[in-house]
């Protein structure tokens, strides 16, 4: 992408600030909320519909995590079923996934078990999973149990949080529990493996992103 | 605490005449207090210690000569249920227990402790002085022992205090111990030569009996003795020596089975030495003679052997070397074809060059090759055609009709499994087993290993021309797993994964024009409606109806047939995403975005178009995002498809009825197989050595475990590739470093463990390796013990070029 493109580069090069990287993506069935969720913890706003994702998009978000800065860069993607080859395409290289359904629509909470199936198809082996039924705020509608979903994610050994992306519900809480469970993978994951520490040499944690490192996610 | 030594330095400069050994007699008294060690502050000896020694110290001076003194302890087990009760026993009785239990060590056990002593006499604790030179006046060495002799008893010290003599080299100590009736003498000699009557245990047995000076007849001396045989000759033990697997290259005998089979553990024995011990644990004096004169001890008799091995520290391992040598290329970033002279005729050298143009060199070696066979060309590399045939067959076995390695029918990109050859190095990524990527990058570690850089590259050139051939000719590579790029297999695989799918495309396309009017007729015959339609308004690309779903106009809904997204590798992924983060998290990023990826969406709509007409946006909206249609009326946009600027409507607007057929095509399959070809050709020589380690390393990690060596599970993320080959490389070596010394330990042991007693097979192998006899031992070591009235008497002697001779022997001190 040639036009304006340097300049952008410059702005995303002085953002690269921070002591680990972590690609998330959003996924889940068409109009479950993914954008309206994404754009509430990014932005703190909502606006009752977006247009439908084309493919696929992102936004980024810094937290403070441990002392740590942690850039997020979240990963928002089109729930069409054409969508999923170019959608899948994304999730090697992701650390966690937010699965979501929309508890006013059973279709959507049908189809999760289809999502983990994808996620475990095309991403990485230790990819870290939290299932979000979200719209909670429009309990009339309600089709999901609270019950049914916490089961499903206790099947599919996953935590699990009703969201409303709409009244502000949970949002911070998942993102904020993803990126934890990832910590805590990561660190589990050093640990059993000492020789890497051993051999390591860097000083740093295998897992830290060198700053500017445009390939952070590279495991072959 | 400083205040005290404070008070301590004033006390004594101004107030006192004491001479030098009255302040070494209190110095010591003051640290042995400081330190709780009388025996009334002391706790008793408890039962269980872990392995770790735990010291304090402190410094002490003594006419201009300085000394360390220091307290070592086993550290005790802390959870033991509870305090010991406080017995009768004495520390006397502590010190004579522990003395007497550790007779049946030998001298040279390895405690961890600072100084030998605590092995020699089974001390759980001890003080040690230590002076920092030599001491070795016999005035000055009395005078130090009759100060910690005093020092001792006035603070009654309740824990052994040795004092370091003689020269350094030496090791030579006195100790005492005592309490208010008896009195242990710690004594060593440690010399450079063995005395006359030293020599044998006789002699031994009356110099322990005269130290002892018994007044009344003593128990029988009991004794155990070692007898140690260094054993050099290590090669006697039958060690699997391979030939130098490099033999394949020869061309009368080449074997493809020969070049498949990695090479795998140590070119020369492991095995350094093999020490062996002869040992008798317990006999009485008079059981075995052994005098200046005449001998009875032949270690054949010994009731128990052992062995230590002394193993090499670096072994060197022979697939450790061929993947070393890979690994050693990851820096070159010179063009992999330079080392045969060839990135100016294949069109590598100016970057300028369009990549579509296909190089003229290779399409006129293509054409020069005769039949079949297309590997003869006109560039004459290092490797003979002699041997560049059958390994391009073990390669593309299509090639030939009597193919004697077909691939396997399945090939899998298996990591999941849970066997324990996926184990070791399962973090990398892998190829489907014995595929082709799996033999190329074999055969290219072992041509590298064999012939050098010349080699891999000759090789690496034939195999892109075979490339360059398939592809012109629409001829599959075999040996790579079917379908679209697989981000879990290795690059190399996506690639020539992404390469089938352009031949495919090429074999199927190959009249494009037939395909599509087959589409036509097909659509003609189906639809019978079709008939009444105005000619420019016929339906094409018809997949099938959507259930009995209408459009808004009340005909029936088809699903077009659409073009696929273009298959991707994982590089052009990254580019991709990389591409779309540089362009920033603002809106007009985000637009920008939808715009790009909106291309697949035209090509869908104006399929849709061609295969309905006369369809509008919330029709096709009802097929491809069905909760985006709302039923009201006929049919309508969901909220979301009513926003102004929305890039749904946009691309509806801007769509022409065209079937996928006649589209421009969303994957260029020529432009592909040509990006890949060059891609392959293009690379520098670190770039290939990167493409072909995955799949060295694996079946690098399955010979290894195939051969014993023990499966690491170990998990790693976020590492860069260059990282995941070294930590995988290293899990290697020590894999098979490891599987080398046990395979080399088990080869003299055999079912026994390693200084535990050999069985009687084990004793059979060493002697035989020994030729059925041993040499002369290279140290004897014995050690007398008796309880006399007044408790155990303990000698210990170990004899080699040097001697050294321990005592610890009890007086009573109090005149009866």
């Amino acid at each position: 992408m040639g036009g304006g493109g340097d300049m952008k580069w410059q702005k995303d090069a002085a953002d690269q600030n921070f002591d680990y990287m972590f690609k998330l993506l959003i996924i889940g069935n068409s109009s479950v909320g993914k954008t309206s969720f994404l754009f509430r913890y990014a932005d703190d706003s909502f606006t009752s519909a977006f247009v439908s994702t084309v493919g696929i998009d992102f936004k980024v978000k810094t937290v403070f995590r441990h002392d740590k800065r942690v850039k997020l860069q979240i990963w928002d993607t089109a729930g069409q079923e054409r969508y999923r080859t170019i959608t899948t395409a994304y999730y090697r290289g992701a650390m966690g996934f937010i699965l979501m359904y929309d508890i006013t629509n059973e279709e959507s909470f049908n189809s999760v078990q289809d999502w983990v199936t994808q996620i475990k198809t095309y991403s990485w082996d230790n990819a870290q999973v939290i299932l979000v039924g979200n719209k909670c705020d429009m309990e009339e509608e309600r089709v999901v149990s609270a019950e049914r979903g916490r089961q499903l994610a206790e099947q599919l050994g996953v935590e699990f949080y009703e969201t409303s992306a709409k009244e502000n519900i949970n949002v911070k809480t998942v993102f904020e529990r993803l990126v934890d469970i990832i910590c805590d993978k990561m660190s589990e994951s050093l640990d059993s493996e000492p020789a890497m520490l051993a051999g390591g040499g860097r000083g740093q944690r295998l897992t830290e992103q060198p700053q500017g490192n445009s390939n952070p996610n590279c495991n072959c | 605490m400083n205040e005290e030594i404070d008070e301590y330095d004033i006390y004594h400069q101004d107030f006192t005449t004491a001479s030098e050994w009255e302040v070494l007699i209190a110095r010591l008294e003051e640290i042995l207090f400081e330190w709780n060690l009388s025996k009334s502050k002391l706790t008793k000896t408890c039962t269980e210690y872990t392995k770790k020694w735990i010291a304090k110290t402190e410094e002490v001076k003594f006419r201009g000569l300085s000394f360390t003194l220091t307290y070592n302890a086993l550290e005790p087990v802390k959870n033991t249920d509870s305090e010991r009760e406080p017995e009768e026993k004495s520390f006397l009785n502590d010190v004579q227990q522990n003395l007497w239990d550790s007779t049946t060590n030998f001298m040279d056990n390895i405690d961890g402790s600072p100084f030998p002593v605590s092995n020699w006499f089974g001390l759980k604790r001890y003080l040690m002085l230590y002076p920092k030179a030599p001491l070795i006046d016999g005035s000055l060495i009395k005078l130090i022992m009759s100060s910690v002799n005093i020092a001792f008893s006035i603070v009654d010290c309740g824990v052994p205090f040795f004092v370091k003599i003689r020269e350094h080299w030496q090791h030579t100590y006195l100790g005492i111990f005592e309490d208010n009736d008896y009195k242990v003498s710690f004594d060593v000699i440690h010399l450079k030569r063995i005395s006359n009557q030293c020599s044998h245990l006789s002699g031994l047995v009356s110099m322990f009996k005269s130290k002892i000076s018994s007044p009344v007849p003593l128990d029988a001396v009991v004794i155990s003795t070692k007898f140690s045989y260094e054993l050099k000759d290590s090669d006697s033990f039958t060690w699997r020596k391979r030939t130098h697997s490099n033999e394949f290259l020869s061309i009368d005998g080449f074997d493809v089975k020969k070049l498949i089979e990695l090479p795998f553990g140590s070119e020369n024995n492991p095995l350094h030495s093999a020490l062996l011990n002869a040992i008798w644990p317990h006999f009485r004096e008079s059981a075995i003679v052994d005098s200046s004169t005449f001998s009875d001890i032949d270690p054949i008799m010994a009731p128990t052997w052992t062995i230590s091995l002394k193993l090499r520290n670096n072994i060197n391992c022979m697939l450790s070397e061929v993947i070393r040598k890979i690994m050693n290329l990851l820096d070159r970033d010179s063009l992999l074809m330079d080392v045969l002279g060839l990135s100016r005729s294949l069109g590598l050298v100016n970057p300028l060059n369009k990549i579509t143009e296909a190089p003229i060199t290779i399409s006129k070696l293509v054409k020069a090759a005769v039949g079949r066979s297309t590997h003869f060309s006109e560039f004459k590399g290092p490797i003979s055609d002699d041997l560049l045939m059958p390994l391009l067959y073990y390669v593309f076995p299509d090639a030939v009709e009597d193919n004697t390695f077909p691939y396997p029918d399945t090939l899998e990109i298996g990591n999941k499994k849970d066997g324990n050859e996926f184990k070791l190095c399962s973090y990398v990524k892998t190829s489907p087993e014995d595929g082709l990527v799996w033999r190329l990058s074999v055969t290219l570690a072992r041509l590298m290993d064999a012939g050098g850089l010349p080699y891999l590259a000759h090789f690496w050139y034939e195999f892109t021309q075979e490339l360059q051939y398939r592809w012109e000719h629409r001829i599959l590579v075999p040996g790579v797993v079917e379908g679209a790029p697989n981000a879990r297999s290795c690059l190399l695989h996506q690639k020539l994964q992404l390469l089938n799918c352009c031949i495919k495309r090429a074999q199927e396309g190959s009249g494009a024009s037939g395909y599509s009017s087959e589409e036509e007729f097909f659509d003609c015959s189906e639809d019978e409606e079709a008939e009444d339609q105005l000619p420019w308004d016929r339906p094409v690309g018809r997949l099938h109806r959507l259930d009995d779903i209408t459009l808004k106009n009340g005909a029936p809904l088809y699903v077009p047939r659409t073009q696929d997204p273009a298959p991707k590798t994982e590089d052009q992924l990254e580019e991709d995403a990389e591409l779309m983060v540089r362009l920033g998290d603002d809106a007009k990023a985000s637009e920008l975005r939808a715009r790009m990826m909106s291309a697949s969406l035209l090509s869908d709509m104006e399929a849709f178009k061609a295969a309905n007409p006369g369809a509008e946006l919330c029709d096709f909206v009802h097929w491809y995002s069905p909760r985006d249609w709302k039923p009201d009326d006929g049919g309508s946009l969901g909220d979301r498809m009513l926003l102004p600027g929305n890039p749904w409507v946009e691309a509806w607007n801007v769509a022409r009825p065209v079937p996928a057929a006649r589209q421009r095509r969303l994957f260029d399959e020529s432009r592909e197989a040509e990006q890949v070809l060059h891609f392959l050709r293009s690379r520098s020589t670190g770039g290939v050595a990167e493409l072909l380690l995955p799949a060295i390393l694996k079946a690098g990690a399955i010979k290894a475990i195939s051969e014993g060596a023990q499966a690491t599970s170990s998990s790693i993320g976020g590492v860069d590739k260059r990282r995941t080959f070294e930590i995988a490389a290293r899990e290697i070596l020590e894999a098979e470093r490891e599987a080398c010394r046990s395979m080399c330990v088990r080869k003299v042991l055999g079912e026994s463990a390693e200084g535990k007693p050999l069985d009687v097979a084990g004793r059979t192998r060493v002697l035989n390796a020994m030729g059925g006899a041993l040499p002369a031992p290279v140290l004897r070591e014995f050690t007398l013990r008796v309880k006399d009235e007044v408790g155990p008497q303990v000698m210990r002697a170990t004899l080699s070029n040097e001697m050294t001779i321990v005592g610890a022997f009890t007086e009573r001190i109090v005149c009866l």
